[in-house]
């Protein structure tokens, strides 16, 4: 395995409290496949993803338990200089919004060359001579021209491809890509998510794909985890999961994506809000805005039950329900 | 490595192309409709960084070359006052004591006999010495020090919040009169150093906002997963996205720091004869202000216009760089 999570908790101290992000994550993904983490706004995905690379905010944010296990190291245990080389070097990050992710005052070339020179100890010289090839290499047309441009001067698009070449950069063999298409025109989101699938199968990368996008998982992911707040609700192959959701959580999900068939009538809507994270409900933490909650979702926590998948692979659902969820859907 | 890195791009370039090019093209022609887009030919091409649209702003600011133009005549002076004036600033004849305006003697005569234009122009090199110096000391040590507290945080940060609350509680004049009345070296750094160690507070509080702000950017995390270390993200990522601010408040302490070397001089605390400073002469001038009031509005009125000059100047910095704040 390239990237293991086990048992991963995270928690922010706050003056009103302690918010419970991560309760209990573990996913796993190997070098070539790509893991779409899915889930609403707080539901831990991204806090999750900023624990592998090291970069939580702390304080407020503070690791309480589990391990990272990257090419068979636990990175929890590294030291901070250790962790500093091997982020953007073997692991790298896409973020939401090229705009405010690069730096307005520096020109893309030496920001995209600043990982030479971070990493390789190039001169800058050498440096931008690199970024035109990685420019090239994300096809920004007349690269060796725009290497001396500003963030503010590219397209949405064009500074998305930017950032993917960043990470890009020293051949990483882990990219997390934060919602790397949110922030753009549905007709660029397309092209972009085509070049970073490309590359990925180019260079074997694990790609760890954080999204609230159903629509963009389908085409590109291997796996599915979807979380809810901050657990992993169901963990499955991507045909399984759209196929028969063994979690009323991702049926709820599916269930909300707008289809042609489904013209004249309301859209569905899981009801209710997010949970708090300084209050997680007991048991089940979906049980208040669940459909299927009986008594015993209200007082156990449900443990990861396997799932038996019709492809192969290691399916999870913590749902005490998961069969009554699958026999329903199909 | 890096060399092996050459033979999988291009095999991308060759692979990517059937896939790539009407990619790129589709996109290169959305982008040649956005005003100022790079492909666009002519000047209006040519990058422009947050600095160099700031230049542009200020240098179409009537305001800024005006106070600019000012500033570099005061500079140019302080550093060779012989270029306007032949006369010796301590040569004083007291038969001439208090007479007006005469030829050769533009300004007249003060208490003592001296040429009042020629201490006026050489009491510009005091106070451009101490308001230049005092400013890069305040400025340096505070957004050093407001700086590393807004990044680093936790414990530092609030020793040094504490910190500045107990030197802002000190009164500037008052603190002048005690600690300067016990110096007897006679020369600008006792005042320079005075300003410095109660200025620097001012500057270390804005610095301090300003990187905290700056920190929360995305790129500030982006250059963080991508391995750089924290004194690169401080210097190269923070600083230049944060130090406006603190350019802008300088400028203007700039001329406070002016003005009050002329009130520490006034009192008899800061500068004192023989040297030659506005303060000293405004402070000499004042006795006979009925019999010469033009020894007392000489050097009164190069002090008003050189404050003016600086504050003038870091309001339009401030524009040039935060059009938010006009």
């Amino acid at each position: 395995m390239l990237l293991e999570v086990r048992d991963l908790h995270v928690e922010f101290r706050t003056r009103d409290g302690i918010a419970k992000a991560v309760n209990g994550v573990s996913y796993a993904v190997d070098a070539g496949e790509t893991l779409a983490v899915l889930g609403e706004s707080g539901s831990g995905k991204s806090v999750t993803a900023q624990a592998v690379m090291g970069i939580l905010d702390s304080p407020p944010g503070r690791i309480t338990g589990g391990e990272v296990l990257f090419q068979g190291r636990d990175l929890l245990t590294l030291r901070e200089d250790e962790r500093r080389r091997i982020r953007g070097a073997r692991m790298a990050m896409i973020f939401q919004d090229a705009l405010s992710a690069l730096n307005p005052v520096l020109t893309v070339g030496a920001q995209l060359g600043e990982m030479f020179v971070v990493h390789r100890g190039m001169s800058a010289k050498d440096a931008r001579a690199r970024a035109v090839e990685l420019m090239d290499r994300v096809r920004i047309p007349a690269a060796a021209q725009r290497v001396r441009d500003y963030p503010h001067q590219f397209s949405g698009g064009m500074r998305q491809r930017i950032m993917i070449a960043m990470a890009l950069a020293l051949e990483p063999a882990l990219i997390i890509a934060d919602e790397p298409t949110t922030a753009l025109d549905v007709t660029v989101q397309a092209q972009v998510m085509d070049l970073l699938a490309e590359l990925q199968r180019e260079y074997r990368m694990g790609l760890i794909l954080i999204t609230h996008d159903l629509g963009v998982v389908a085409d590109v992911a291997d796996r599915i985890a979807v979380m809810y707040a901050g657990r992993i609700v169901e963990s499955a192959p991507v045909h399984d999961i759209y196929k028969a959701p063994a979690h009323p959580y991702t049926r709820g999900l599916l269930d909300s994506i707008p289809r042609l068939d489904q013209k004249g009538r309301q859209l569905y809507a899981i009801k209710g809000l997010p949970p708090n994270l300084m209050a997680i409900p007991p048991g089940c933490a979906f049980n208040p805005r669940c459909p299927m909650a009986q008594d015993v979702c209200r007082t156990d926590v449900p443990p990861l039950y396997e799932v038996a998948g019709d492809h192969g692979g290691e399916r999870v659902s913590a749902c005490h329900f998961w069969r009554e969820c699958l026999r329903d859907r199909s | 490595m890096p060399e092996q890195s050459h033979e999988p791009e291009g095999a991308i370039a060759g692979t990517g192309m059937g896939g790539g090019m009407d990619l790129a093209t589709s996109e290169a022609a959305t982008l040649e409709k956005t005003p100022g887009g790079p492909q666009g030919t002519g000047p209006a091409a040519k990058p422009r960084s947050l600095w160099s649209d700031a230049w542009l702003d200020l240098r179409r600011n009537p305001v800024f070359v005006v106070s600019a133009l000012v500033i570099l005549f005061l500079l140019v002076i302080s550093v060779r006052p012989s270029l306007i004036t032949s006369g010796n600033p301590l040569q004083c004849e007291l038969a001439r004591s208090q007479e007006g305006a005469r030829a050769g003697h533009p300004f007249g005569f003060d208490g003592q006999g001296c040429d009042v234009y020629t201490r006026t122009v050489y009491g510009a090199r005091a106070s451009v010495t101490v308001g230049v110096c005092a400013t890069l000391g305040v400025a340096l040590l505070g957004s050093v020090l407001g700086g590393l507290a807004g990044f680093f945080g936790g414990a530092w940060d609030a020793i040094l919040s504490r910190t500045t609350d107990v030197f802002f509680a000190i009164p500037v004049v008052l603190g002048g009169l005690v600690l300067l009345s016990v110096v007897t070296s006679n020369t600008v750094w006792p005042v320079v150093g005075f300003m410095v160690l109660l200025g620097w507070p001012q500057i270390s509080r804005i610095a301090r906002g300003s990187v905290i702000t700056v920190k929360q950017n995305d790129y500030v995390q982006a250059a963080r997963a991508l391995g750089a270390s924290n004194s690169r993200i401080l210097l190269r990522h923070i600083a230049p996205n944060a130090v406006a601010p603190v350019i802008v408040v300088a400028t203007i302490a700039l001329g406070t720091y002016i003005a009050l070397e002329a009130t520490l001089s006034y009192l008899g605390v800061g500068l004192k004869p023989p040297s030659v400073s506005w303060g000293i002469d405004i402070s000499a001038a004042s006795p006979y202000i009925r019999n010469a009031p033009h020894a007392l509005l000489w050097p009164s009125g190069a002090l008003a216009v050189t404050v003016l000059a600086f504050i003038m100047l870091g309001d339009a910095v401030r524009d040039a760089l935060d059009p938010k704040l006009r």
